[in-house]
């Protein structure tokens, strides 16, 4: 099962009623045979740009992570279900990502242009490439009319 | 007598210092005939390597971290900087704006403006001067 990030907007309400929410998530994860690694309150704050679910406006939001190990086809159906819940304004799924590579390429971005790899390699397709511009038409082809309009 | 001492200054004293001086290498020739060839080693004024802001302070951008992927935006469009402005490799730049496009759709980040909570954060880099210009 691979690791996915749900970030949702829950709408503002009252703390007792956050908690019944947040329980009905969790439940629908467990439902499906996922496994809830963290949850993580980002907090209750105005939203950037007004959003509008289920026929409200909405300028301020719940903001909560939750960290599952879900089956890729149950969350899908996780979607689904918090589309339907009144109380979340937004959902967004994202694989958790969290090996980050170290390779930094920048000293040899930073070399003259003729030193770059992709600057040769941009040299080796255009010398394989007819240049259109200076391209001239010649009439010794063998055809004894002129095939392009003229 | 200011003669007397430029002579003294031109020839006498040289050639006194010359004499020391050879005298001294013939004693350390002795020693270090053999320690006298080109040392092998690594070029000592080779530059050290450059990287970028990230990849230096190991840093991976997250969408949570809208604070750190605002510095990425600028304050009057919410435009995201180019690679030409904000200096950093090819691979961070990349996941650097696609998590700052995660953020923008979670409602985390704002599209058109930056934060004004954020707008006195210390300046990464300066948009008015790039690493390569400008198009505009």
């Amino acid at each position: 099962m691979p690791t996915y990030e749900v970030a949702l907007m829950l709408r503002a309400m009252p703390k007792p009623e956050l908690k019944t929410t947040l329980k009905r998530i969790s439940h629908a994860i467990f439902d499906r045979g996922g496994i809830i690694r963290n949850i993580e309150n980002l907090g209750f704050r105005p939203m950037p740009y007004k959003t509008t679910a289920h026929g409200i406006v909405h300028r301020e939001a719940n903001y909560f992570v939750f960290k599952i190990d879900a089956a890729t086809k149950a969350v899908w159906d996780l979607k689904e279900e918090y589309s339907r819940d009144v109380d979340v304004i937004r959902r967004r799924v994202f694989k958790s990502q969290d090996t980050c590579d170290n390779n930094c390429t920048l000293e040899e971005e930073l070399l003259p242009p003729a030193y770059r790899e992709d600057v040769q390699n941009m040299i080796e397709v255009g010398k394989t490439q007819v240049n259109r511009f200076t391209y001239k038409f010649k009439y010794n082809s063998g055809l004894d009319y002129y095939p392009f309009q003229k | 007598m200011s003669l007397l001492k430029t002579l003294l200054t031109r020839y006498v004293l040289p050639n006194t210092y010359r004499a020391t001086a050879v005298r001294f290498t013939s004693s350390d020739a002795k020693l270090s005939a053999c320690d006298d060839t080109p040392v092998e080693m690594e070029n000592p004024y080779k530059k050290e390597r450059r990287q970028c802001i990230l990849c230096k302070l190991n840093i991976k951008p997250d969408y949570k971290n809208y604070r750190l992927l605002s510095q990425f935006q600028s304050p009057y469009t919410g435009r995201i900087y180019g690679r030409h402005i904000t200096g950093l490799c090819k691979n961070k730049q990349a996941l650097v704006e696609n998590e700052i496009r995660k953020a923008q759709n979670c409602a985390y980040m704002p599209y058109y403006y930056k934060d004004k909570v954020f707008l006195k954060d210390p300046k990464l880099f300066d948009p008015e001067n790039p690493i390569r210009s400008h198009r505009f």
